[in-house]
């Protein structure tokens, strides 16, 4: 008898406190904005918001992955104030699919294309062509949904290169983190990726900067207020803060180019990003 | 007098219970009824908006489209030989966990519920580390390569719905007595033959409850089959690497059809193993 009121009550404890949790998720009284980001730029996003909540006290709840994942995300749900993908293209496609309004659109840092290698350069890779070196393993990101996959076909076509670094292409990485994580789990000897991957992970990864006539084009990380924000002073308050002096520090801290004169240092004859 | 009234006073009472409990048992059932509709219509409704989200004729371009062919083929064909081998293993290893005792049996239980606690994705990162290690790296020369190839898709698969089919096929075992082994060795079988012929046509709900749990995981498989095969289309492109990439792309009409896509062949292979596993055996 004992035992079975003991599980009785255990019973009720438990069902009353699954109750509790659930009304506990009522909406907070703090300010946010809902902001979906490129995984990308992760480290820069994760200081930049607690930075922005000391000044303002607005609380930025980031939502991080594939840019075209977070895309969809903001289509299905209908919601989200900042989106913040990885590159150009997918805001070029937000504002095609009407999730942001095109005139808010600013940019935050450019992304230059680079080949990544294991920390040490055991495979001694010092250029596109050793890509095409047998027995090396190449991973690059899906070229049809990363938007680092497609720089690298890109830039491989660009220096007719393809035919010969598709043979060792091992891989197709579904996201610009998976991209990164097939040099850092030692996966592959190289992948063609942003050149601050290196930045992301210093011990692991080293970048091999790509003779600047070859870039074809970079990109850019942009940020634009969504259509279905339901905070846009908010939401425009944090995107200023990001363009602003200190926000750009945060990039370059993290290894990121935040103008556009040093990115042409880097690709004197690339297209640059537009909107 | 007093005794006739006493009479229909007790059987006014007894009236009264057998109403009660009948309305007992009329609630009781209705509360079972009740929660089984409630999950059903719940899920269904699900599905129902997510169709909405999509059209025939994107859904008619997804079907015929060279990649998601391909997707679907292999989803079937890696579900299918990862449920073979998971039958295969977690059968005999069911049975072990089921009739003997060793020392330590609570902690391999333990191990044996590991897999289903951890995430795919780190299951799947877990095997990726593991081929680079020396072992691992022997395996992949001597055996086949299993990083980002086809043969990674059933190894991660596997290495998900395994767990799931010894825990299930460890219950059926348990709910079969030992003493019909029992008897049949005394008959004369040994350990193998009245394992077959008595113990397994016995574990046929169970087995068969197994196999189509191990087989719906294992087409479904997305965390741990993306992070060891890769997500490399018309190569290691299972359907629900296929939604993602959709996704991914921010294509959801896409992404609707291919789920669309796999819903119904889910539903087509389910119902034709309960179809074709038939009538279990009486006692």
């Amino acid at each position: 008898m004992r035992g079975k009121l003991l599980a009785a009550m255990l019973c009720v404890i438990i069902v009353g406190l699954a109750l509790v949790w659930t009304s506990m998720q009522a909406p907070q009284q703090q300010r946010t904005v809902a902001a979906f980001c490129g995984a990308a730029s992760k480290p820069v996003l994760e200081e930049a918001t607690e930075i922005f909540e000391k000044n303002t006290g607005v609380r930025v709840e980031l939502n991080l992955g594939g840019s075209g994942t977070m895309l969809s995300q903001m289509k299905m749900a209908k919601t989200g104030d900042l989106y913040i993908p990885g590159s150009h293209d997918y805001m070029i496609r937000a504002v095609s699919d009407g999730v942001v309004y095109p005139e808010t659109i600013k940019t935050f840092a450019y992304l230059i294309p680079a080949i990544i290698v294991q920390k040490g350069n055991p495979k001694n890779i010092k250029s596109l062509e050793d890509l095409a070196k047998p027995g090396i393993k190449v991973g690059i990101g899906d070229p049809e949904s990363v938007c680092v996959g497609e720089y690298a076909v890109d830039i491989l076509n660009h220096t007719n290169l393809l035919k010969e670094v598709e043979e060792n292409i091992v891989v197709h990485a579904a996201s610009c983190d998976a991209t990164a994580a097939l040099i850092t789990m030692g996966s592959v000897d190289a992948i063609i990726g942003w050149s601050v991957f290196e930045s992301w992970n210093p011990d692991k990864a080293e970048a091999v900067l790509i003779n600047p006539e070859s870039i074809p084009k970079i990109s850019c990380i942009p940020g634009a207020i969504s259509t279905y924000s339901k905070n846009r002073a908010d939401a425009e308050k944090f995107l200023n803060f990001l363009g602003s002096s200190e926000g750009r520090k945060i990039f370059e801290k993290y290894g990121y180019i935040t103008t556009l004169e040093d990115a042409k240092k880097y690709a004197p004859s690339a297209e640059t990003p537009k909107f | 007098m007093a005794y006739i009234k006493g009479f229909r006073r007790r059987r006014g009472f007894i009236k009264k219970i057998r109403l009660q409990i009948g309305l007992g048992n009329r609630v009781f059932k209705l509360a079972i009824i009740g929660s089984l509709t409630f999950f059903v219509l719940f899920f269904l409704s699900i599905i129902v908006s997510m169709a909405c989200y999509t059209d025939l004729q994107r859904l008619i371009s997804a079907l015929v489209s060279d990649e998601i062919i391909f997707a679907i083929k292999l989803s079937v064909i890696t579900a299918t030989v990862a449920t073979v081998f998971c039958v295969i293993i977690a059968v005999p290893a069911a049975y072990a966990m089921s009739r003997l005792k060793f020392r330590g049996k609570d902690t391999v239980d333990t191990i044996l519920d590991l897999p289903i606690v951890m995430p795919p994705i780190s299951l799947g990162a877990a095997l990726l580390v593991f081929f680079n290690t020396p072992v691992g790296v022997a395996i992949e020369s001597n055996l086949t390569r299993f990083v980002f190839e086809q043969p990674g898709l059933v190894l991660a698969q596997f290495t998900v719905i395994s767990a799931l089919a010894i825990r299930l096929m460890k219950a059926t075992f348990d709910g079969i007595s030992p003493r019909y082994e029992d008897v049949a060795r005394t008959l004369g079988y040994t350990k193998l033959q009245a394992f077959f012929k008595v113990t397994l046509p016995l574990a046929r709900n169970g087995l068969v409850a197994a196999i189509i749990l191990a087989w719906a995981r294992a087409i479904g498989e997305y965390g741990a089959s993306v992070t060891l095969a890769g997500a490399t289309r018309m190569k290691t492109e299972t359907l629900p690497i296929a939604i993602f990439l959709s996704l991914a792309t921010a294509n959801v009409e896409e992404a609707v059809a291919v789920f669309l896509i796999l819903i119904s062949i889910a539903i087509a292979v389910l119902l034709l193993m309960r179809k074709v596993a038939g009538r279990p055996p009486m006692i």
